[in-house]
């Protein structure tokens, strides 16, 4: 009698735990799931910004026109509220947090873990024991241009010299990947540790920001030498890399888990993320961590934090491409989490993104 | 309906790794309840269910696809979605 054993493990896949057998993998691993506890959502805390820049997300549909809740006792009952259904790290983005700094206190007071996206004009009190997302666009003249800005770069550098909390996250748009190399070393002489995002476009945004498929592949070209240049200051890896500038955006290659793209509420993200506006509420339909943004040209950095991390299983497959996957998670850590430090990369070969496995 | 001396093998089994995997202190094999919702009274997430996914499919030589997790529930639904992948068919 023959029995079948259908859906066994295929042959080609390696097991799980000959995936941890070398020990510098496992010691990854051991590292980085210390963190899976980490459930976020995120926060506009006011709808003011003190400089316009083309193609921001946050001025696109209607999240500005919601009214601005100051009380710092409403936003402390918010925190407690989150932290009791379970979210144990906050991302406080638009339009510019810096623009509320009683806020900002009041919700690293309640939850301890988190980030805050700014445009680095105004300085955050060091008191507010937060991730600082710097962003940066491009030099002062591109700066200029686009935000609006002047002297963009030296005032973020002013203000956030050998700050700990601080990453200076370069987004790469199709107008400004051969300033990179410049800034990269402005930052790197200034001590600043960096990042990289590539601009993803607004929901109908057609303007000269917008990648094509020259661009990503130049994107990814100088991703790549400026992270062999600078390895301890450029927090990022290969695979953030090819993940963050294939021609396929990151619902495409992963399939995005945020609420706006997923109808599951089992289990993750689709379960526990929500995008609150500056008037406390939120809306499921339009929740995710850059809302607006036009979801197949999505490349977003914190977007794929969360998505690429939550595709464990796919990465799962061979030595190469889990190492791939630790090195992602190890760089979305060390950008996202104050006091995780980034180890040296497992993998530097160019590996492709897994398509989900057959069941 | 009493359950089979293998589901029974099945259930313990995926509990010890359950509490190995996420490092529970207040719970053994005997205690632990298959009824229990993983999500909803455990507090695992995805993270800590795809861990313990790919720890299930080495355990059991099963796979384990990505959108089963959702129908991973509680140690029962586990234990018998395992048993339905590993039952010979004829």
């Amino acid at each position: 009698m023959t029995m079948n054993r259908p859906k066994t493990v295929r042959s080609d896949q390696t097991k799980f735990k000959d995936l941890l057998a070398r020990p510098e993998v496992r010691a990854r691993w051991e590292k980085v799931r210390r963190y899976f506890f980490l459930r976020e959502s995120t926060y506009d805390m006011t709808n003011r910004c003190n400089i316009r820049c083309d193609g921001c997300y946050y001025y696109e549909g209607d999240k500005p026109f919601a009214a601005e809740n100051c009380s710092p006792e409403d936003w402390r009952s918010l925190m407690r509220a989150e932290k009791a259904r379970g979210i144990t790290y906050v991302v406080l983005a638009g339009a510019e947090p810096s623009l509320a700094p009683d806020l900002l206190a009041v919700c690293y007071a309640e939850m301890p873990l988190g980030c805050i996206a700014t445009n680095g004009l105004k300085k955050i009190p060091a008191t507010v024991g937060y991730k600082i997302h710097i962003s940066v666009w491009g030099n002062d003249a591109t700066s200029f241009k686009t935000r609006s800005a002047k002297n963009l770069l030296k005032k973020q550098i002013e203000n956030y010299r050998n700050d700990p909390r601080a990453v200076f996250v370069y987004t790469f748009t199709r107008d400004n990947i051969g300033e990179a190399r410049d800034v990269a070393a402005e930052l790197v002489a200034a001590g600043c540790k960096m990042t990289f995002n590539v601009f993803s476009s607004p929901v109908g945004y057609a303007g000269p920001l917008r990648h094509n498929a020259e661009s990503l592949l130049k994107t990814r070209e100088t991703m790549m030498a400026l992270l062999s240049r600078y390895p301890a200051q450029v927090l990022f890896s290969a695979y953030n890399a090819v993940a963050h500038t294939s021609d396929r955006g990151l619902n495409d290659l992963y399939r995005c888990s945020y609420p706006r793209c997923n109808p599951s509420q089992d289990i993750g993200l689709g379960r526990s993320f929500r995008q609150y506006r500056t008037d406390l509420n939120w809306d499921r339909s339009a929740a995710c961590c850059v809302p607006d943004t036009d979801c197949a040209d999505c490349r977003h950095y914190a977007a794929g934090s969360a998505v690429v991390t939550a595709r464990l299983y796919r990465h799962a497959g061979d030595p190469d491409t889990f190492a791939s996957w630790l090195d992602y998670v190890d760089t979305y850590l060390a950008v996202w989490v104050m006091g995780y430090e980034k180890g040296e990369n497992l993998c530097n070969k160019i590996i492709h993104p897994p398509r989900a496995a057959a069941g | 309906m009493p359950e089979n001396s293998a589901l029974k093998a099945i259930v313990r089994r995926v509990a010890e790794i359950i509490i190995d995997e996420l490092k529970l202190e207040d719970v053994t094999p005997d205690t632990f309840n298959p009824e229990m919702d993983l999500v909803d009274e455990l507090g695992i997430d995805s993270m800590d269910l795809a861990t313990i996914a790919l720890v299930l499919q080495d355990e059991y030589k099963i796979v384990i696809d990505e959108d089963d997790y959702p129908k991973l529930k509680t140690v029962r639904l586990i234990c018998e979605y395992i048993e339905e992948k590993i039952a010979p068919r004829h």
